[in-house]
């Protein structure tokens, strides 16, 4: 048992590698990722909070100050980033589509595993180095940050990422029951988009629907670590984030693996 | 070849790329319509953003919720004008470049600009278009003894801001021929088109003038719809007519220039 989840790590740290060199192997596109969309993206949208902000009645709005709203700016669309899964989703939809999922499938490992490794590498090395966007632009406007919680975030976007991972794999092996399923993904990721808290703080959002938007599993992407790191939720959300991402997990996993069975036993392999 | 036998010939091409298109995009008839889900969904987004602000604030940027309906119409509109035209070649034009099969686009007997730009049509954006038009037509109703005869000037004003959607995006996929890899260009685009969806009067400074006038993102939608909306401007008016000639100008020469740098990926 002790061999074989040494043999496991090992294989799955390999992957992770695999990743991570295949990200940096250009490096002018890492950087362009890495930073300046980033920054970019946090410039237009600190620009969009600072014009609300001139024209706020009392200096606030829902209930919280500019600083905090900048704060939101800054990270949400960093956390927005790092939860959100193209290229890789791109890559396993081409692999059932084109066929060349054989190669994998007579290897001793799983789909699931060999890009959910490759993901989390991606995505380290990725973080690893865009946040010291948001964190240098914290330092420097002295933005409402808690900076001892930020391990605690990211351990909820890791968590999180495991869901994330599980609806690429999800639309990927629809591949085996449908021919061309690339748009599933564009749909996918901009429902993410709006379901997570990236596009506008859930707070502001009618109660009713902060109330469903909290209880679904895809707001633990953006909106709770971000409103945890904040101050504008406490460890009480962050646990309640944990808990929803767990039953995604959960309902996600069985659709996974119920499809999976059936898609591969249904499956002609016509590829590589 | 004269103008008038140039203008049948590329409009019988133009018919034969669509009905191509067509047929390609119903082929996979669920794909299309998450497709067409989608860009629902994308543009919901832009118009849920604004109004959930709104319900906490009544004016951002000079413009009450009423005007900036106008607005975030006006540049979906514009935008899906362009996403049916044209994005599905802009995003596959750095694959063409990676595979070699530019050579092949590249030798075909009609305008490389126009066989790079319009092979393909996003039909799946159709709908979106009607949708977009008549959330305008909507938006402006709203506003309160609104000159109707001032939409004559979206004539002008709609081609010019496609002509920056379309010069950018041409300039920076061209630029995928200096390079290697060049996703990153992708990444670009879609930060910079973001300076776009936002209502110019959020910028200003140094800035504010860099959108108006070199790198022109305000004039998409921004400036036609104060236009609309507000005591006309000349100077915008008449920069909005100059501002296409100019862009092609230095786009064409952009274009030679990124030709004579090409050695075929396919050879």
């Amino acid at each position: 048992m002790k061999t074989s989840f040494i043999a496991f790590w090992r294989r799955n740290l390999a992957l992770a590698n695999l990743g991570i060199v295949t990200n940096l192997e250009y490096r002018f596109n890492f950087i362009i990722d890495a930073f300046i969309q980033p920054i970019l993206t946090v410039g237009i949208e600190v620009l969009l909070w600072l014009a609300i902000f001139k024209t706020a009645a009392d200096g606030q709005i829902g209930g919280f100050g500019k600083q905090d709203y900048l704060a939101y700016a800054v990270w949400a669309p960093f956390l927005g980033r790092i939860t959100i899964s193209w290229m890789y989703e791109a890559m396993m939809v081409e692999e059932v589509a084109s066929g060349s999922i054989n190669t994998i499938l007579s290897r001793p490992l799983s789909f699931f595993e060999y890009y959910l490794s490759q993901l989390m590498g991606y995505k380290i090395i990725t973080t690893a180095f865009s946040l010291l966007v948001p964190l240098i632009a914290s330092i420097v406007f002295e933005l409402p940050v808690n900076y001892l919680r930020i391990p605690g975030a990211l351990a909820l976007i890791v968590y999180y990422l495991i869901l994330v991972h599980m609806m690429s794999f999800l639309i990927s092996i629809i591949g085996f029951y449908l021919t061309r399923v690339r748009s599933f993904t564009l749909l996918k990721n901009l429902t993410l988009l709006l379901l997570s808290g990236e596009l506008v703080p859930i707070d502001l959002m009618p109660k009713y629907l902060e109330e469903i938007l909290l209880a679904l599993p895809f707001s633990s992407g953006v909106y709770i670590p971000l409103a945890y790191l904040s101050g504008r939720g406490d460890l009480h959300l962050l646990q309640q984030g944990f808990i929803n991402v767990s039953y995604g997990i959960l309902i996600m996993g069985l659709a996974c693996i119920f499809f999976w069975k059936r898609g591969v036993r249904e499956y002609t392999g016509t590829g590589a | 070849m004269e103008l008038s036998q140039k203008i049948p010939k590329y409009l019988g091409i133009y018919k034969a790329f669509f009905k191509a298109s067509l047929a390609a995009d119903i082929e996979y008839r669920l794909n299309f319509l998450f497709l067409m889900m989608a860009e629902f969904v994308w543009y919901s987004t832009q118009l849920i953003l604004f109004e959930v602000l709104y319900r906490h604030t009544s004016v951002i940027g000079e413009w009450t919720l009423s005007q900036m309906r106008v607005f975030i119409f006006l540049v979906l509109f514009i935008d899906s004008i362009y996403m049916i035209l044209w994005d599905p070649n802009f995003s596959a034009f750095t694959d063409n470049v990676r595979r070699g099969s530019l050579d092949l686009l590249l030798t075909k007997p009609i305008n490389s600009m126009f066989m790079l730009s319009s092979q393909r049509l996003s039909i799946s954006h159709i709908p979106c278009l009607f949708i977009t038009a008549a959330g305008l037509i909507w938006a402006l109703m709203q506003i309160p003894d609104f000159n109707w005869f001032k939409l004559i000037w979206l004539i002008f004003l709609v081609p010019s801001g496609l002509s920056v959607i379309f010069c950018g995006r041409f300039a920076l996929n061209c630029s995928a021929i200096l390079f290697t890899r060049a996703d990153f260009l992708q990444y670009i685009w879609y930060s910079l088109f973001r300076l776009g969806l936002r209502p110019d009067a959020i910028y200003s400074g140094f800035l504010r003038f860099a959108l108006l006038f070199i790198i022109p993102f305000a004039m998409i939608a921004s400036v036609p719809a104060r236009i609309l909306l507000e005591p006309t401007h000349w100077g915008m008016l008449l920069w909005s007519l100059v501002l296409p000639f100019i862009l092609f100008f230095f786009l064409k020469k952009y274009w030679t220039y990124c030709l004579r740098q090409y050695s075929s990926a396919s050879s």
